[in-house]
């Protein structure tokens, strides 16, 4: 009865008793402590910082991907879809049907938002130092109450003058674009382009607005225009080459796939947005980035697990009285655990607060990548200005992912003080 | 290699992309080669025999690109081999107008309403979707003036015995270094040309289909051009109406005329 009060007492008393005795341990030598707090801190920094660096880029790839290249799903024809990469203009979707009924018909769908025709062509430019340039035809009103696109600022991204009116012999470049090719507002483009009957097609709009849409590759390399006539350059009667499906609900974009799909029938390529090469490839290799975190972080624990170890090491008699006074392996093991425990936790949160600030100063202060990559990420479709992702949740995966690895790491150096023989230890 | 239809002499105009010199070698006399003769010989009969006045035709352009089909009809004018005016009639290209004058290129288009002067990297793309370059069209200088020939061998095209010749271009600026002629030992057709970059690389095909006697020339009707650096594509021209040296009034070689 008595044995079985004291073990009772005893288990009351325990962890929060030997949770006192590990904290104040840690404090005996606060040089190391420091070090180790900092050492895991490092490494949750690094964590949050990367994964909230990543999570923009994501998020900032995806919006980019859904403003230019694909909506929330895109239509096009089989033909099309196989020489893609030539933009070419003879084969418009739905066998060269009005775009402005399938527009209709497509939003008449639940979810829709939008359903916004678009033309894209290769045009080489006459006696000018840009050769060649992509045609962009959209119909800019419907664009401009459906997308942002300026991806940074939030706006239509124009700079200076306006968009070119509907029908008309205008057109709009890219910053990048005018200054490259030394073009300003009222000044004509002479170009070629292929209609979809195979003919040289020549045309000169005039420049009537500069925009900067902070995506390089559109403001360097595109000539925006309107739809319509780019329709009749290129003798594609009412027909479109693309659509471009916005949904209410981003999360209904597998469905209106299947829906556009089964409407439009056979000889059509319909994809949503997840299915860009560049979505599905940072989607894919999201695991790689948490093998990078794991590794940084076990790293980072070394410095904990030879803390404890040396901690084994020079306290060998005091973990030998500690057995003579009645201590059990589980509990002298339970001791230093908790001492590598609270060290992984304050450095872990150490680490979360200067990551949540830093993220967080860098949500509102985004980072002009051209200036790292000096332009040079034309080819991918992401805004040249990154936004990191400043998020709760990513600070708490930092918070728990850092003590969780440490805490692990430290469990097996731990468990030496429990094979020490008290009276080894106080022979020493 | 196409069907060749042996019919009277051998000559090319492709006043189809405006006279294009390109073309000047098929302009062989009706002489008959024998024995071997040299390949300067050859060469200076070739140029010999592009030697004409005016040309009227109407023609016609078949593209064939990736299993696609598209026909385009145009009316021709050209003179001395300098001069050029092509207008398309087809409807959708109807009232696009090219004059080749002075060696330069201009194009009137519709959608533009303006005149505009094809040069620099425009020179080098594709001429309304067919297999020739707008470079190709404004070549317009004797072959021997431009090229060194050799004589590299006999071959058959078709059946057709030919002596086949080395050209290498006298100036880099050539826009082909080099191209290979077979020219029929029979009645001096040019039955079939490769024309090559400077890595060695084969750029161009050109293949003699039909060719008909007309005022005693044998004046190549039709002929099969191939980009080989477009997959799946050739282009087929057509010559119909065709009147050599004719007059031809020099307003229609005016600007006036292409802005009209």
């Amino acid at each position: 009865m008595e044995n079985v009060m004291d073990k009772e007492l005893r288990g009351q008393g325990d962890f929060l008793t030997l949770s006192t005795i590990a904290y104040r341990n840690i404090w005996r030598n606060g040089r190391r402590t420091i070090l180790c707090i900092i050492a895991v801190a490092v490494a949750v920094f690094f964590n949050i910082f990367m994964q909230a660096w990543i999570s923009g880029m994501i998020e900032g790839i995806e919006e980019a991907v859904r403003t230019y290249e694909t909506g929330h799903v895109n239509v096009v024809s089989n033909l099309f879809e196989e020489e893609r990469e030539y933009y070419p203009v003879q084969y418009p979707i739905a066998d060269g049907k009005s775009a402005t009924e399938l527009s209709a018909e497509i939003e008449a769908l639940p979810g829709v938002k939008a359903a916004l025709p678009r033309i894209t062509t290769y045009a080489s430019l006459f006696d000018s130092t840009v050769k060649h340039a992509l045609l962009w035809g959209i119909d800019i009103q419907r664009e401009r109450a459906v997308n942002v696109f300026n991806l940074t600022d939030r706006d239509d991204g124009l700079i200076e003058g306006r968009f070119p009116r509907a029908g008309s012999n205008e057109c709009a470049v890219g910053l990048e674009f005018a200054r490259k090719a030394g073009v300003k507002i009222g000044d004509p483009i002479p170009l070629k382009t292929v209609s979809a009957q195979f003919s040289d097609k020549y045309w000169r709009p005039v420049i009537t607005g500069i925009f900067a849409f902070d995506y390089r590759k559109f403001d360097e390399e595109v000539i925006l225009v309107p739809i319509d006539r780019l329709q009749r350059i290129l003798v594609l009667g009412e027909a479109t080459q693309q659509m471009f499906i916005y949904a209410e609900n981003a999360d209904d974009a597998l469905r209106l796939r299947d829906e556009v799909a089964k409407m439009l029938g056979p000889g059509q390529t319909v994809r949503e947005w997840g299915d860009n090469y560049w979505v599905a490839y940072m989607r894919q290799t999201s695991f790689l980035y948490v093998i990078v975190f794991l590794v940084f972080q076990i790293v980072a624990s070394f410095l904990i697990i030879n803390t404890v170890l040396m901690i084994i090491h020079e306290r060998i008699k005091e973990i030998g009285m500690m057995g003579a006074l009645g201590m059990t392996r589980r509990e002298i093991v339970t001791v230093f655990f908790l001492e590598a425990v609270f060290l992984s936790v304050l450095g872990s949160a150490v680490g979360m607060f200067f990551g949540g600030l830093v993220t967080w100063i860098g949500s509102l202060f985004p980072l002009d990548m051209d200036t790292f990559t000096g332009g040079g990420m034309k080819e991918f479709p992401v805004s040249g200005t990154i936004f990191i992702t400043f998020s709760p949740k990513i600070l708490m995966e930092g918070f728990v992912f850092g003590i969780l690895v440490s805490s692990l790491c430290t469990l097996i150096p731990s468990l030496k003080s429990a094979f020490i023989e008290p009276v080894e230890a106080l022979r020493r | 290699m196409q069907k060749y239809n042996s019919c009277g002499r051998s000559e090319i105009v492709p006043v189809v992309l405006l006279c294009a010199a390109v073309f000047s070698f098929f302009f062989l006399s009706p002489a008959v080669v024998e024995g071997e003769p040299s390949a300067a010989e050859l060469l200076a009969q070739v140029d010999d025999n592009e030697v004409y006045d005016t040309i009227t035709y109407t023609g016609e352009m078949i593209i064939e690109y990736q299993g696609r089909r598209y026909e385009k009809r145009f009316e021709a004018v050209a003179k001395e081999n300098s001069d050029s005016f092509i207008e398309f009639v087809n409807q959708e290209d109807l009232g696009t107008k090219y004059l080749k004058r002075s060696g330069r290129l201009y194009v009137y288009s519709p959608d533009s309403e303006q005149v505009m002067l094809i040069s620099g990297h425009l020179l080098k793309e594709s001429m309304m979707g067919s297999d020739l370059s707008y470079e190709d069209t404004i070549e317009n200088n004797k072959m021997s003036d431009r090229y060194n020939p050799s004589l590299i061998g006999s071959d058959t095209i078709d059946g057709h015995p030919a002596w086949v010749l080395d050209l290498a271009a006298k100036k880099e600026s050539e826009s082909y270094p080099r191209r290979k002629f077979w020219v029929d030992k029979e009645n001096g057709d040019l039955l079939h040309a490769e024309f090559y970059a400077l890595s060695g690389a084969k750029l161009k095909e050109y293949s003699l289909i039909r060719a008909d006697v007309i005022h005693d020339r044998r004046f190549p009707v039709e002929f099969e051009m191939r980009d080989l650096l477009r997959k799946n594509s050739r282009t087929l021209f057509i010559m119909h109406d065709v009147v050599l040296d004719a007059p031809v009034n020099d307003s229609v070689f005016s600007m006036r005329n292409l802005e009209r």
